[in-house]
């Protein structure tokens, strides 16, 4: 159901506030008004008048039904909501196609003697079509022009206007009231409050009583200040010293200095059973399994549930135990990403020099890749004199403290791969 | 060579039943346990609320934590014991100082450390249990261990009770907050060198105590053992106190107040070096402008001068992850790391360090995963400083918007002009409103006084809202409250003040 009550109000309004500030120069605009043809829903650009239930001269009051209108959708009543008179019709009754905005009828008042009134002129239907959303004119705007606009009590929103959300801030209701801004006049105006909001500004703005552009101004302002500032971001640099936790430090040895002494630990481990493991296979079950599958099984299992790094006390173990709130409690075991190396030929700690290719390092790469995590230690390698069959010597560079937990790897990979093979695959 | 010998019998042992593990083994990592949604590392404020909000959007999520208990230092050793202790404190010194003119006569006094630690502790347990209630209620799982990646989808757990599991996840939330900046040269031992950890478990109250760092954290602690007899000395790098956050007028009279309550302040003044090997703790302080170097000794040195982002142990090398120079973990707008599926909320990345950004993060972070649209206002935070009086402020100070030449009004009121506070004898502070000159928006309001921090709240939902100083004023606001005086001060921004 439409209406359009604020032809009326608006006139009221005018009245008053207007002549107040001097801008009237003729009492006969205030009385009667342009009344175009409203826009029923946000989509509407044209209409059909079904007919009017009013005749020129007529009296109506609030809630009559002055005509019906139809639309490709359906056929609906307008509404009055104020008093008034019917003062010239000028689109009849069956008029097709008539555009949103194009004048209809001139209303007059309640009360007005309309012989006595002259038409207002028709700014329609120019004034419809350029029914713009910039609230930026900040001039004082010509009366006739806010009056003559059809309000719909659906709020239509299409162009150049904004649906604000009620109630309006207490601020912006006073100063609608203050200058007399119509609810039609208030859809004009763009909010650049969070999610379009009116705020106070945007209306002394549109009255022209502050800079038309500084309530988007402090909004664009206030909106950057929204957002986490993420430019100029330095990079730490890698492994630089000011750098408030070195990373690389952190996984295997959290309290280690940056470059932790490192020592060799090996050990023995004859490849004999395994051989002798991988023979039986082959001529059993004609199954071919590598050596190096055994072996990364072996550091697989060797691996598993290595007691864990001894480390200094973090702030908030140390607070824990002033406070006596739990036993101190430590990490019992944790999984270890040990890479065994042939070192047979190892004479000192020294790392062995440019990795040859071999066949068990082509067959055992892949292998490896997925069941070790990414290498802290020295890359898996296997010297090419680790021929199967013999007694090979496998050693691991590792920080000093971990020392312990690298021979327990080395005694389990030894177990694993002399006296019980089968078990691995 | 004994434990040598020992261990390969052991292994022979126990290999056997170990066979299941190896069959494991070489299925990969990948099979040990299900693909989650979402792991979160950390179970502080960030960890803990991305958890919940996860499980309420209907994500299988786990949330790793090494504490053993959730709510990290917000809740363990942060915001909520230091409450505790400000809050009985405060007591205390009302009620031995601040009684008989009001018509109270109490009897003796005493303070009972012990059970004043303990009411602490009840308040922190009560709340560290609650969340694990609340995660539990919303179908997140928690772990208790330390995280760490192995690579980009997976996370190995050390857990407390020893052993250690793998966790696959479709998307990865690193929340693993801050730690206390260590001094450069003062060993921390949290007895007599301490951080905010140690002061609020201080098992007796010491004569005397230096502390570093005249920000929110210093001076919220020197409040509590002032409070309790203490005497403070406050050494600040800075021209003023409260941080460089803080208003500076609001700064200026907080520091008048706290003065006249007896904690002494060394501003623009620089410690030179600490020294442990004495008796009591001995600072080297150096005026940086041109003042003659002196030293002060104290029984505890309080080391406050902020928090850095907390990485340690967490692997990043293992996806090549990149920290910035102050060790944060860089991240875009919608807080993923330059892997996608990896995000980082909480302190340990950027923005202020307080609990509630890390809680709007992680609700924001993780709409962003389940709907791709999340939003936290970072120009509507507030901060609050629990002395008392409390200071509270949200929006741009002062001097920001003087140092970028933006015009502003301002509008002030002080809570000696209000009947509240006057009958509650208790009128020290102001409540200042910043408001763009020309359109009347609230750009900052910045408040000293009682009940500040739950002022603030007021401020930030007019900030939030686009209100004017005119909006507030033409609120209504109940009668007789400290409230009034906020109301006030917006009416003295956009006109002027009636009570003063």
């Amino acid at each position: 159901m439409a209406s359009f009550a604020a032809v009326c109000r608006i006139s009221a309004r005018l009245g008053s506030g207007r002549a107040a500030r001097g801008f009237t120069t003729s009492s006969r605009c205030l009385a009667a008004q342009n009344f175009v043809m409203p826009a029923l829903s946000p989509t509407m650009t044209e209409g059909n008048i079904a007919n009017w239930k009013v005749k020129e001269g007529d009296s109506f009051s609030a809630g009559d039904v002055l005509l019906e209108i139809e639309t490709d959708k359906a056929t609906m009543d307008v509404e009055a909501q104020e008093d008034g008179i019917m003062m010239k019709i000028f689109a009849q009754d069956g008029s097709k196609g008539v555009q949103v905005g194009t004048r209809i009828a001139v209303l007059a008042e309640a009360g007005d003697d309309i012989s006595s009134l002259e038409l207002p002129p028709d700014e329609q239907p120019k004034q419809a079509a350029q029914s713009t959303s910039e609230p930026a004119a900040p001039a004082p705007r010509e009366e006739p022009k806010a009056a003559s606009k059809p309000a719909v009590k659906s709020g239509a929103a299409a162009g150049g206007t904004y649906d604000h959300s009620y109630p309006l801030l207490p601020s912006v209701g006073l100063l609608v009231h203050e200058y007399g801004i119509s609810k039609e006049d208030l859809s004009k105006i763009k909010g650049t409050g969070p999610n379009g909001r009116l705020l106070k500004g945007d209306v002394l703005a549109f009255v022209g009583a502050i800079n038309a552009e500084r309530p988007a101004a402090v909004s664009s302002r206030l909106s950057k200040l929204a957002h986490l500032d993420l430019s100029n971001i330095k990079v730490a640099e890698k492994k630089a010293a000011p750098a408030p936790k070195a990373p690389e430090a952190a996984s295997k040895a959290p309290e280690a200095a940056p470059e932790p002494e490192k020592v060799l630990v090996q050990l023995p481990v004859s490849l004999e059973h395994v051989v002798e493991l991988q023979q039986r296979l082959q001529n059993s079950a004609d199954v071919s399994v590598p050596i190096a599958k055994f072996v990364s099984k072996a550091t697989a299992f060797a691996n598993n549930r290595l007691p864990a790094i001894p480390r200094a006390p973090t702030t908030s173990e140390l607070f824990d135990e002033v406070l006596g709130l739990k036993e101190a409690k430590s990490t019992k075991f944790s999984h270890g990403s040990y890479v065994p190396t042939v070192t047979d030929d190892f004479a000192a700690p020294r790392r062995t020099s440019a990795p040859k290719t071999d066949i068990i390092d082509l067959l055992a790469g892949p292998a490896r890749k997925s069941s070790s995590s990414p290498a802290r230690r020295p890359a898996p390698r296997i010297d090419a004199r680790a021929a199967p069959g013999g007694t090979h010597l496998f050693g691991l560079l590792v920080p000093k403290e971990e020392k312990a937990r690298a021979e327990l790897f080395l005694e389990r990979f030894k177990v694993a791969l002399e006296e019980v093979p089968e078990t691995l695959i | 060579m004994l434990v040598s010998r020992l261990i390969p019998r052991s292994a022979v042992r126990t290999l056997p039943s170990r066979q299941l593990t190896l069959s494991r083994w070489s299925r990969g990592f990948a099979s040990a346990s299900e693909e989650k949604d979402l792991i979160i590392i950390g179970g502080g404020v960030a960890g803990y609320v991305a958890a919940i909000k996860a499980g309420q959007e209907g994500m299988k999520v786990a949330c790793i934590e090494k504490r053993g208990t959730l709510g990290g230092t917000c809740l363990n050793v942060g915001c909520i014991p230091s409450k505790s202790l400000l809050n009985n404190s405060h007591l205390y010194h009302q009620i031995l100082h601040d009684s008989k003119h009001r018509g109270i006569e109490v009897g003796e006094v005493k303070l009972n450390l012990e059970n004043f630690m303990k009411a602490k502790e009840t308040a922190v347990t009560g709340l560290t249990k609650g969340v694990e209630f609340l995660l539990k209620k919303n179908g997140a799982e928690y772990i208790k261990g330390t995280g760490s990646f192995i690579n980009e989808n997976e996370i190995k757990v050390n857990l407390n009770d020893g052993g250690e599991s793998v966790l696959r996840g479709k998307n990865i939330l690193i929340a693993t907050g801050s730690e206390a900046t260590p001094f450069p040269g003062l060993e921390i031992d949290e007895k007599r060198v301490i951080t905010s950890t140690g002061a609020i478990a201080l098992q007796k109250v010491p004569e005397t105590m230096t502390v570093i760092g005249g920000g929110i954290i210093g001076l919220e602690m020197a409040s509590v053992w002032s409070r309790l007899g203490t005497k403070v000395t406050v050494v600040e790098f800075l021209g003023q106190i409260g941080g460089p956050g803080m208003d500076t007028e609001i700064s200026k009279a907080t520091q008048r107040i706290l003065k006249k309550q007896g904690i002494e302040f060394k501003l623009n003044t620089k410690v030179v070096s600490g020294d442990t090997t004495g008796e009591l703790v001995k600072l080297d302080i150096d005026a940086a402008k041109g003042g003659k170097p002196e030293s002060i000794d104290s029984e505890v040195v309080l080391v406050a001068i902020g928090r850095r982002p907390y990485t340690q142990g967490l692997g990043l090398e293992n996806i090549g992850l990149e920290l910035d120079e102050r060790g944060r973990v860089i991240i875009d707008s919608e807080y993923r790391t330059k892997i996608p599926h990896i995000r980082c909320i909480g302190d340990v990345t950027f923005g202020p360090m307080l609990a509630h950004k890390a809680e709007e993060e992680a609700v924001a972070v993780v709409e962003y995963i389940a709907k791709g649209h999340g939003h936290v206002n970072y120009g509507c935070i507030p901060s609050v400083m629990y002395t008392h009086p409390e200071v509270a402020w949200v929006g741009q100070s002062e001097q920001d918007l003087k140092s970028q030449n933006i015009p502003y009004k301002i509008g002030t009121f002080p809570f000696s002009a209000n009947s509240r506070a006057k009958t509650n004898l208790d009128t020290d502070g102001l409540v200042k409103i910043l408001a763009d000159p020309e359109t009347d928006r609230l750009l900052g309001a910045h408040i000293v006084g009682p009940g500040a921090g739950e002022m603030i709240a007021e401020a930030t939902l007019a900030l939030e809202y686009g209100a004017s100083s005119e909006d507030i004023a033409r609120t209504c606001h109940a009668h007789p409250t400290l409230s009034e005086a906020f109301k006030e001060a917006a009416m003295a921004t956009h006109a002027k003040a009636i009570h003063f």
